[in-house]
């Protein structure tokens, strides 16, 4: 709780830019950044810290056999997080940060021992740049820790929204449903699935988290996304889509209503040789589970009422900003942890 | 009609007597027509689901003003038009408006706090569901959750942008109480303010389906000598496919730095 409480009161403005830009090293970014888990480590689903597990069934699309919300659509309305890494790296995602000047958090092992890549396909879990994109990536890559130039700096270390993908692998969040909606609320920006069939935005209106519009398959909410700015980052090895994209995902829910299975179709002929897919697990946090200071910032509610509650109601209080950003890549020089 | 004397039938007096009723059943359904009935939901709630926006020019400044190079005249929202400032936060305002080009949060794309973020020129949307009411401001794509689930703020100090928000219903009107908030928000574009001891009792009711009566009871023992008043009208948006769009503007400063574009021969 204390951890909470803290870095809720460092939720300085998502927009004071001026500080965040000067900041000395945050006190949060320690929790961030701490070395990647050994692979012998075992890791537990609703246990503690960010890693949850280094392999994750696979879900498929199909009937829905779960409670349905009054009009009709799966009940899937709860805390969300994915399961396996933060956005540090996006192909390797238990791997740590690039070329991170402190050696204690470099992933060590082989490769196998981790997560899979995010990129599901191709096989080989690469995502598929034309070379100038691939360029700009390793640039990023190569400066992350020396941001000599602000297109150096990861834009959610600025409080700009996580955009997409990334928002799905950023802290745990909240999906609520409403008659025609589907609405996500992530740490870092908020996402309205219209699930009406209108058109989407002229586009020439370009958007951290696109334009949104959504039907549901079954089990499957499935959501074409259009609009975006592309100024998103993937995560903190740079990967990126253009203005010109186009993503189609898949969020495919298991019957029991514990997981479902994030699949997204990257399409974008200025920056990809070919369209690619993206796969995050994520699992349902209940109040059965302890609070988890990055999956699931929650407390329990000061309920009032007289009728003894089934499980206790619980607060996720204000999301204004990114936390746990202040200074990280942001600055030059990071003592390494002796 | 076939009847063999003057006098009126008794169908013709049932007919009469019908066609009274059903002139007096129009003439209750006319008067129904004063009160319509507003969206509910299934719990019999008033639902207000939707976008809504003022047409207000409130966020000007919430006081009775002339005309400005930066403000049309308005008459002001408050009751007793003026606020009740305490003498040294009255001069801090004088300050605030005098260097309202660069002070105020909103020109910063921040987030515009309880009340402002209601009666601010911009379209919210009302999400709602019998549990708690999540209101998404276009302006800074801000969120606030109202919660009616019978909980009451959290007991411990906080503070943030838009407050702890918990509901309950007084008949059909949704009252909301919200305090736990910063210091870091202002009521409007002259620079009127709060501290962190802002207190707001808020009152939503329909008026018709399409629209609120929005009042808030503000307090600040810092700020004011009194609690003050305040109210609006929020319309619903009923344009076809009206839509949210997203607006961080707060980005627009560094956001040229980004996408990573092809290098120019």
């Amino acid at each position: 709780m204390t951890q909470i409480n803290a870095s809720r009161s460092a939720l300085v403005s998502g927009l004071a830019i001026s500080v965040m830009l000067t900041a000395a090293p945050s006190l949060h970014a320690a929790d961030e950044t701490k070395k990647p888990e050994p692979a012998t480590k075992p890791l537990k689903l609703g246990g503690p810290g960010i890693e949850q597990e280094r392999s994750f069934p696979k879900i498929v699309s199909g009937k829905w056999a779960g409670p349905k919300t009054a009009d009709g659509q799966p009940d899937v309305q709860g805390h969300w997080s994915n399961t396996i890494a933060n956005h540090n790296n996006f192909t390797d995602p238990q791997g740590g940060i690039l070329n991170d000047p402190n050696p204690n958090r470099v992933a060590k092992g082989p490769r196998e021992e981790r997560a899979p890549s995010r990129v599901s396909d191709p096989a080989d879990g690469q995502v598929p740049f034309q070379p100038w994109a691939l360029e700009k990536v390793k640039d990023f890559q190569a400066h992350f820790h020396d941001p000599v130039k602000p297109e150096y700096i990861e834009p959610l270390a600025r409080c700009a929204p996580g955009g997409i993908p990334k928002s799905l692998f950023w802290h745990g969040y909240e999906i609520s449903q409403y008659p025609g909606y589907v609405l996500f609320q992530f740490n870092s920006g908020t996402r309205i699935i219209h699930l009406d069939g209108k058109s989407h935005l002229p586009d020439n209106i370009k958007l951290w988290n696109g334009d949104s519009r959504g039907h549901w398959e079954g089990n499957t909410l499935v959501v074409d996304v259009t609009n975006q700015n592309g100024k998103a980052l993937f995560g903190r090895s740079g990967e990126f889509i253009s203005e010109n994209g186009h993503i189609q995902e898949r969020y495919i829910f298991s019957n029991d209503g514990d997981r479902y299975t994030y699949e997204a179709v990257l399409t974008d002929p200025t920056v990809y040789t070919r369209p690619f897919t993206v796969t995050v697990p994520a699992r349902k946090w209940t109040a059965k589970d302890q609070p988890n200071g990055w999956h699931f910032e929650v407390e329990p509610a000061n309920y009032t009422g007289k009728v003894a509650l089934k499980e206790p109601i619980l607060d996720q209080y204000e999301r204004v900003c990114a936390e746990n950003n202040g200074g990280f890549g942001l600055v030059a020089a990071e003592e390494p942890k002796k | 009609m076939s009847s063999p004397n003057n006098g009126p039938s008794s169908l013709q007096i049932a007919l009469m007597l019908a066609s009274g009723l059903i002139l007096l059943f129009l003439a209750t359904g006319d008067a129904g027509a004063v009160t319509p009935k507003i969206p509910r939901l299934a719990n019999g709630k008033p639902d207000f689901s939707g976008i809504w926006q003022t047409t207000s020019a409130a966020d000007y400044d919430l006081e009775p003003h002339s005309n400005r190079k930066d403000a049309p005249p308005g008459a002001g929202i408050v009751e007793g038009h003026y606020l009740p400032y305490l003498p040294a936060a009255l001069e801090q305002k004088k300050k605030n408006f005098a260097a309202r080009d660069t002070l105020d949060p909103a020109l910063k794309g921040y987030t515009l706090g309880v009340p402002r973020g209601i009666y601010y020129p911009e379209p919210f949307q009302i999400f709602q569901r019998k549990q708690d009411l999540t209101l998404v401001h276009q302006f800074g794509h801000s969120v606030r959750t109202i919660h009616t689930d019978e909980t009451d703020h959290p007991k411990d100090p906080y503070d943030w942008w838009l407050g702890d928000s918990r509901g309950h219903w007084e008949g059909d009107t949704l009252v909301v109480d919200v305090k736990h908030f910063n210091d870091k928000t202002w009521f409007d574009r002259a620079g009127n303010y709060h501290s962190d001891a802002l207190h707001v009792v808020e009152k939503w009711a329909f008026i018709d389906p399409n629209t609120v009566e929005y009042k808030a009871t503000v307090e600040d023992p810092k700020v004011f000598s009194k609690p003050w008043n305040l109210s609006v009208i929020l319309h619903r948006h009923r344009e076809k496919d009206f839509q949210l769009i997203e607006d961080y503007r707060f980005t627009l400063d560094y956001d040229d730095a980004y996408p990573p574009k092809p290098n120019k021969p």
